[in-house]
C-alpha cells in the first residue's frame, strides 16, 4: 500500500480486486513513492465522480483527487435533477451504468415527470433530491468502487511530458502535481474543476475571489492551461438566498404534489425507495410589481447584472428577468432541499442584489411576506469554495444569500467528442469547465470521458456518442463543434431526431454498445437490455401480424375511435397508435399470442410508445442513416488545415477548421460557414489519403513493432 | 418491397394525400436513404434531354410512371409510354434505362429517362417524379456525392468535381435569390419567419411549458399563425420581369432603372434594386448611350458595373455581360468611333434598327454558354423544387393539425419549415432558441 507524505489523508484503497500489469508492477518497486495510477480525475462534482466510477467500471485504476471527500456528491446549486432534456441525459447515463440516476432514486423527496401530456418523446422524468442523501448515498457508492481511490488534494499543475508521435498535440500528461508538491503520475488525466478556475463570486458590489482563504489552487492550473495555448473564456451563473422553512405561510400557496406512482430515473428500478404518499410537495407562488421596483431601484447596486460576462438566456437571474420583461409575474417554485432540512429553494429567484436587500424584495412576495433569509455574516470569508455547479458549497451548513459566480471555462472546440484535449495528449475535460451549466449536463460529459480516458490507456478506438444516439452526441457534437458563447443547457428542441432519441429506449441504443465497445456495463445491465430489445422486437412484429378489418377491431375494442369508414384490413400495431388504446385492451382483444406482453410493464408501455411513433421513425431512420455515413468518414486528426496544399479551401474555412478540428465530415459539415464545395475538396482529400495509407500499411507495420519494443524497454527503465 | 413499406406508413398516417417524404434540420446533410432526381443534360430546345434518379425507390418511380409495364431489362433501352401517376395522363414516349445498383453511376438503383427536350415534356416528367413518394430534387452536387461515397468515382473524375459543385451551388444561389425576390419570394420568406415563430412557440411549450411561465395559449398562439399558410404552389412570378423566347432559350427579361446617383428616394430605391438584379442576373445587357460616352455618369457606370463583371476571372463566375451602345446613329460616320479604350462592345440603332441582328448573335452566343452548361439548375428544375417543397410543407402541415401526441405535431412543423427553409436559407436550430428567448421568460 502507498502513503503519502503530508497531503491529505487516503480515504478509500481498494486495491483488492485489481491485476497489476507486469511491467508496472516492477517499476513501482523500483520507486515505491511514486504512485501510478491509469487514470487520474481532478474534482468530485457531478461530472468528477462519473467520470471517475466510469474509468473504473471500464477496468482502470483509477483515483479521485479532491479538495475535501466530505464534499463528494454536494448538490450545489438546485435541489433537484432531470427535467425536460435533462432527464433525458439522465437516462442515457443510466443506460452506461452511470450513478446519478441510481443515486436519485435512492435520494428523492418528489419525483414527477414533467410534459406527461405531450408525448413520451419529450418526457421529462424529474425529482427533487434530497442534498444530504443524495451525498451520503454518492460518497458510499464511490467508496465502494472497486479499482477506485480516492484522496483529498488540490492539484496545482500537470506533469508534461513529451507526445507520443502517432497521436496530434504538442505534449502528453503524465501526472499531476499537487499543492504540497508531491505527484501522482497517470496514464489519462481528467479535468473537471467546475467554476473553480478563477472563480469569482459577486454579492451586490462586492467580489470575493472562490477559492479557501490563504490558498488559490486552481489559479496555478488555470495558468498553466493557458500557457499551453487553450483559449479561455469567462461566464456567470447564479443561485437563489435560501429562505427557512418555518417562516413560509404555504396555507395560501399553490400546492403541488408528486406523481403516483413515481417513476424510477434508472432502468434496473422497478420503483423509488419512498412511497408517493410520504414524498414532499412543492408550492408554486408569483412575483409582482413591488419586486420589480425593488430591482430597478437598486441596479446601481448590483454589478453582476451590469457587466458583460455572458450568463445563460434561459436561466436569468430575477433582476435580468425584469429587466427583459418587465411588468409581468414571474413564477417562484418553493422546493424542499430535502426530508428533514429547514430550508426551502425559491427556484426563479437567483439573484446578486447586495444580501439585506434580498430579504426585503422577497417579503414583497405573496406567502413569503414573513420569511427569513438566512443571513451570510461574513461567511464569504470563511468558506467558499465552489462546486461544479457555479455554486458554493455550504461546507459548514451555513445557509447563503444568493449570489452570482463568474468563471473561466475552456472553449470546448478544443476538445474531440472522445473530451480529449486537441493540444495535450491523454488531457480530458469534462462538465462546467466546457461551458456547460447543469448536473446532467455534467454527469453525461462524466461518463464519456471516464470511458474514454481509460480506452486511452488499454490503446482501444474512442467511445463516441453520435448524434443520432443519444442526447449525449447532440451535447457533446454541438460543443466541440459549435463551441459555446453562453452557459451551455440540454433542451430537446436541439436534438434533430427527438422522436428517436427518447427517454424509454436509451438502453436499446447505449447499454449494449457500452459493453461491447466500452466495457462500462455490468453483465446484469447488459443482460436486461438484451432481453428487452429483443422482446420489444418480437413484440413489434406480431403486432405487425395480426391483421383484422377495421369493422373487426371496432367490435373488439369498442371504446377506441377506430374509424370504419374503409373497409382494409388494419394491424395490431396500427389499432395501438390510438390514444385510447393501449396493451391491456389489445391482449384482451386477442389474448393469443399478445398477452405475455403485457406481463412486463416496461414491456407493455415501450411497445405502446413504438407503435406512436412507428409511421414518423420509418421516415427518421432514411435521414439518420444519411448523417451516420458521413460521420463514418473519418478526417486525419493531425491535417493542418492552415497550410494543407491538395486541398483547395478559403481562408476563412480553413481558420474554421484548423480551430473546430472537427473529426468526421459530418462534424465538418454542420460548422457554420463551411461550404458544400470546402466539404467535397474534404472528401477528396480523405479518400486519397485513405489510398495512400492502405498502400503504405505493410511498411508502417514493422515499424509498429519496432515502436512497441521501444516503449517496453523505457517502460523497464 | 418499397410498395409494401409504402402501404404501411401510408396506413398509418390516417391523414392527407401523402405523407412527406423526409424532414430536413436545415443542415446540407443529404441523406443518403431518398430517392433523388434531376434533369441532368442541359436544356434549352435540344433534341432530347436525360432525366435521372437514384436511390432505393427508382425502381418504383420508374414502374409507376410506365405503368402498367415492369422494370425493363437491366441495363437495355427500352421505349415506354410514360404517363403522370396522378392523373393517367400521357407525357412522353421515351426511352429509359433501368440501372439495378451497385453498377450504376452512384451505385445505387438508378433511372435514366430520355426524353424529348421540350419544355414541357420535361417539365411534366420532373413533376411527375416529385409526386412519387420517396422523391425529391437532389440537392447541389448530390448524384456525384454519392457516387464518390459508394466508391464510383477515381481520384481524377473527383478532380474536377469541387470546382463543379461550386459552379453549381453558384448559379443555384443566383437562381433562387432571383426567383425569390420577387413576389412568390415574399411569400415564402413570410410563410418561413410565420413557421419558425410558430415551432419556436410550440418547442418553448415543450422544452419549458410545464416549468415556467408558459401558458396553454402558447400553443394555440403557435396554431393560428399556421392555419395562414395555404400557397398555391408555383404560381407567382415576379410581374416586373417577362419571360421571353429567346432563340430558343427561354429567358426572363428583366428591365431595370438605370444606375444614377444623387436622385431622389423614389428613384435610389429603383436604383437599389437594378443593383441587386445586377448580381444575380446570368447575364447583363449594359446600355449606353454612344454620344454620351464622356458624361460623368457613363464613366461610373463603365467603371463600376462594366469592368467589374469584366474583372472576375471566367472560372470564378458563370456572370456574363454584353456592352451595348445605342444611338450608333448618332456616330459620324467618319468619326474615331465611341472610344478608344473602351471593352469589346457593340454597336445599335434602335432607331433605325442597324446593329439589332449582331446583338441577336451576340446574345444566342451568350445564352447557349450560359445555358449549355448542364450544371447550371435549369428554371424548370427549380420549379419542380420549389412546387416539392411547398407541397411537402402542406402535407407536414396537415400532419401537424392532426397529431395529438405533441412530439409528433411538433416534429410534422419542422418538417414544414425544413421544406420552405430549403427554398429561402436559415433553417438551424439557434433561430428557434433565439425567438424562444427573446419571447419568453423561462428559467428558474
Amino acid at each position: 500500500m502507498f502513503y503519502f507524505r503530508g497531503c491529505g489523508r487516503w480515504v478509500a484503497v481498494s486495491f483488492t480486486k485489481q491485476q497489476f500489469p507486469l511491467a508496472r508492477l516492477s517499476s513501482d518497486s523500483a520507486a515505491p513513492r511514486t504512485p501510478h495510477f491509469d487514470v487520474i480525475v481532478i474534482g468530485g462534482g457531478h461530472a468528477g465522480t462519473e467520470a471517475a466510477t466510469a474509468a473504473a467500471r471500464c477496468g482502470s485504476r483509477t483515483l479521485l483527487l479532491t479538495h475535501r471527500v466530505d464534499t463528494i456528491g454536494q448538490m450545489s446549486c438546485n435541489p433537484s435533477f432531470g427535467g425536460i432534456g435533462k432527464g433525458h441525459l439522465m437516462r442515457e447515463v443510466d443506460a452506461l451504468d452511470g450513478l446519478c440516476s441510481r443515486i436519485c432514486d435512492q435520494s428523492g423527496v418528489h419525483y414527477k415527470v414533467l410534459n406527461r401530456r405531450k408525448g413520451p418523446a419529450v418526457w421529462g422524468l424529474r425529482a427533487q433530491i434530497d442534498r444530504k442523501l443524495y451525498k451520503q448515498n454518492m460518497q458510499k457508492e464511490i467508496l465502494n468502487t472497486p479499482l477506485l481511490t480516492v484522496q483529498e488534494g488540490a492539484v496545482e499543475d500537470l506533469i508534461l511530458t513529451e507526445p507520443e508521435p502517432e497521436h496530434t498535440g504538442k505534449c502528453r500528461v503524465s501526472g499531476v502535481v499537487l499543492v504540497d508538491g508531491s505527484t501522482v503520475y497517470a496514464e489519462s488525466v481528467i479535468l473537471t474543476t467546475g467554476t473553480f478556475l478563477r472563480g469569482m463570486i459577486v454579492i451586490g458590489l462586492e467580489t470575493h475571489p472562490a477559492g479557501r482563504l490563504g490558498d488559490q489552487p486552481s489559479i496555478g492550473l488555470a495558468q498553466t492551461l493557458e500557457k499551453l495555448g487553450f483559449v479561455v473564456g469567462r461566464l456567470k451563473t447564479g443561485t437563489p438566498p435560501r429562505i427557512a422553512k418555518e417562516s413560509i405561510n404555504f396555507s395560501i400557496l399553490n400546492k403541488h404534489i408528486p406523481d403516483n406512482p413515481s417513476i424510477p430515473f434508472s432502468f434496473t428500478n422497478e420503483t423509488v425507495w419512498i412511497k408517493p404518499e410520504d414524498q414532499l410537495p412543492c408550492y408554486l407562488t408569483h412575483t409582482n410589481p413591488r419586486v420589480d421596483e425593488i430591482v430597478l431601484k437598486n441596479l446601481h447596486l448590483n454589478s453582476h447584472v451590469k457587466e458583460t460576462t455572458r450568463g445563460p438566456r434561459y436561466c436569468p437571474s430575477i433582476e435580468s428577468k425584469v429587466l427583459r420583461f418587465p411588468n409581468r409575474l414571474h413564477q417562484v417554485w418553493l422546493e424542499p432541499e430535502g426530508m428533514d432540512s429547514d430550508l426551502i429553494y425559491p427556484q426563479g429567484l437567483s439573484m446578486t442584489l447586495p444580501a439585506e436587500l434580498q430579504e426585503k424584495m422577497i417579503t414583497c412576495i405573496r406567502g413569503l411576506e414573513k420569511a427569513k433569509v438566512i443571513q451570510p455574516d461574513g461567511v464569504l470569508l470563511l468558506l467558499p469554495r465552489m462546486e461544479c455547479n457555479g455554486a458554493i458549497s455550504a461546507h459548514h451548513n451555513l445557509p447563503l444569500p444568493g449570489y452570482g459566480v463568474q468563471y473561466d471555462y475552456l472553449d470546448p472546440r478544443q476538445i474531440t467528442p472522445s473530451l480529449e484535449t486537441h493540444l495535450v495528449q491523454r488531457l480530458f475535460f469534462a462538465g462546467q469547465i466546457n461551458g456547460t451549466t447543469g448536473y446532467e449536463e455534467a454527469a453525461a460529459q462524466g461518463v464519456i470521458a471516464g470511458i474514454n480516458a481509460s480506452l486511452r490507456v488499454s490503446r482501444k478506438p474512442p467511445f463516441v456518442v453520435s448524434r443520432t444516439e443519444g442526447y449525449i452526441g447532440v451535447l457533446i457534437d454541438d460543443l466541440t463543434t459549435l463551441g459555446t458563447s453562453e452557459p451551455y443547457r440540454m433542451f430537446t428542441s436541439r436534438v434533430e431526431f427527438r422522436l428517436s432519441l427518447r427517454p424509454d429506449n436509451a438502453d436499446s441504443r447505449l447499454t449494449l454498445r457500452g459493453y461491447k465497445d466500452a466495457g462500462c456495463v455490468s453483465q446484469q445491465r447488459y443482460e436486461r437490455a438484451c432481453w428487452m430489445k429483443s422482446s420489444l422486437e418480437e413484440g413489434i412484429s406480431v403486432l405487425k401480424s395480426i391483421e383484422f378489418l377495421s369493422s373487426k377491431w371496432k367490435k373488439l375494442i369498442p371504446e377506441a375511435s377506430i374509424s370504419t369508414s374503409r373497409s382494409l384490413p388494419v394491424r395490431a400495431l396500427d389499432v395501438l397508435k390510438y390514444e385510447e388504446v393501449d396493451m391491456d385492451s389489445l391482449a384482451k382483444a386477442v389474448p393469443e399470442p399478445l398477452k405475455k406482453y403485457t406481463k412486463c410493464r416496461e414491456l407493455a408501455e415501450r411497445l405502446k410508445i413504438e407503435a406512436t411513433y412507428e409511421s414518423v421513425l420509418f421516415h427518421q431512420l432514411q435521414e439518420i442513416k444519411g448523417v451516420q455515413q458521413d460521420e463514418a468518414l473519418q478526417l486525419p486528426k493531425d491535417l493542418d488545415y492552415l497550410t494543407i496544399r491538395d486541398v483547395s479551401l478559403s481562408h476563412e474555412v480553413r481558420e474554421k477548421l484548423h480551430f473546430s478540428r472537427p473529426q468526421t465530415i459530418g462534424a465538418a459539415s454542420r460548422i457554420p460557414g463551411v461550404t458544400p464545395a470546402a466539404i467535397i475538396n474534404l472528401l477528396r482529400f480523405v479518400k486519397t489519403t485513405q489510398r495512400r495509407q492502405s498502400a503504405m500499411n505493410e511498411s508502417s507495420k514493422t515499424d509498429q513493432y519496432l515502436c512497441d519494443a521501444d516503449r517496453l524497454q523505457e517502460r523497464e527503465l | 418491397m418499397w410498395r409494401g413499406l409504402w402501404t404501411l406508413a401510408a396506413q398509418a398516417a390516417r391523414g392527407p394525400r401523402r405523407l412527406c417524404t423526409r424532414r430536413s434540420s436545415g443542415a446540407p446533410a443529404p441523406g443518403s436513404g431518398a430517392t433523388i432526381f434531376a434533369l441532368s443534360s442541359g436544356q434549352g430546345r435540344c433534341g432530347i434531354a436525360v432525366i435521372r434518379t437514384s436511390g432505393p425507390a427508382s425502381g418504383h418511380a420508374l414502374r409507376i410512371l410506365t405503368a402498367p409495364r415492369d422494370l425493363p431489362l437491366a441495363r437495355h433501352a427500352s421505349l415506354r409510354l410514360l404517363s403522370d401517376p396522378r392523373s393517367g395522363e400521357p407525357l412522353d414516349r421515351a426511352l429509359v434505362l433501368w440501372f439495378p445498383g451497385p453498377q450504376s453511376f452512384t451505385g445505387e438503383d438508378c433511372v435514366e429517362f430520355h426524353v424529348h427536350g421540350g419544355p414541357a415534356v420535361v417539365s411534366g416528367v420532373l413533376q411527375a417524379l416529385g409526386s412519387v413518394p420517396g422523391l425529391r430534387p437532389a440537392e447541389a452536387g448530390e448524384f456525384t456525392r454519392r457516387a464518390f461515397a459508394n466508391g464510383k468515382l477515381n481520384l481524377t473524375e473527383v478532380e474536377g468535381l469541387a470546382d463543379l459543385i461550386h459552379a453549381e451551388t453558384e448559379a443555384q444561389r443566383r437562381q433562387a435569390l432571383r426567383q425569390l425576390d420577387g413576389e412568390l419570394g415574399h411569400l415564402c420568406r413570410g410563410w418561413a419567419e410565420t413557421l419558425t415563430k410558430a415551432l419556436a412557440h410550440v418547442e418553448a411549450y415543450i422544452d419549458f411549458g410545464e416549468d415556467d411561465n408558459l401558458e396553454e395559449g402558447v400553443l394555440e398562439q403557435g396554431r393560428k399563425p399556421v392555419s395562414i399558410v395555404s400557397p398555391e404552389p408555383g404560381t407567382t412570378r415576379d410581374v416586373l420581369e417577362t419571360p421571353v423566347d429567346l432563340a430558343g432559350f427561354p429567358v426572363l427579361l428583366s428591365d431595370t432603372a438605370g444606375l444614377r446617383e444623387g436622385v431622389g428616394p423614389v428613384e435610389q430605391e429603383g436604383v437599389r434594386r437594378a443593383r441587386e438584379r445586377l448580381e444575380q442576373a446570368d447575364l447583363i445587357l449594359a446600355m449606353l448611350d454612344a454620344s454620351d460616352l464622356a458624361s460623368p455618369s457613363s464613366c461610373n457606370f463603365l467603371a463600376t458595373v462594366v469592368a467589374s463583371v469584366g474583372a472576375q476571372s471566367p472560372s470564378d463566375s458563370s456572370q456574363r455581360l454584353l456592352l451595348v451602345l445605342n444611338k450608333s446613329d448618332l456616330l459620324s460616320p467618319e468619326g474615331p468611333g465611341p472610344g478608344p479604350d473602351l471593352p469589346p462592345h457593340l454597336l445599335l440603332s434602335c432607331l433605325t434598327g442597324e446593329g439589332l441582328d449582331g446583338l441577336l448573335e451576340a446574345l444566342r452566343k451568350e445564352l447557349a454558354a450560359v445555358c449549355g452548361d448542364p450544371s447550371t439548375d435549369p428554371p424548370l428544375l427549380t420549379r419542380a423544387r420549389h412546387q416539392h417543397h411547398l407541397q411537402g410543407c402542406l402535407d407536414a402541415l396537415g400532419h401537424y393539425k392532426q397529431s395529438k401526441d405533441l412530439a409528433l405535431a411538433a416534429e410534422a412543423l419542422r418538417v414544414a419549415r425544413g421544406h420552405l427553409t430549403r427554398l429561402t436559407g436559415g433553417g438551424g436550430t439557434e433561430e428557434i432558441l433565439d425567438i424562444i428567448f427573446q419571447d419568453f421568460c423561462v428559467g428558474k
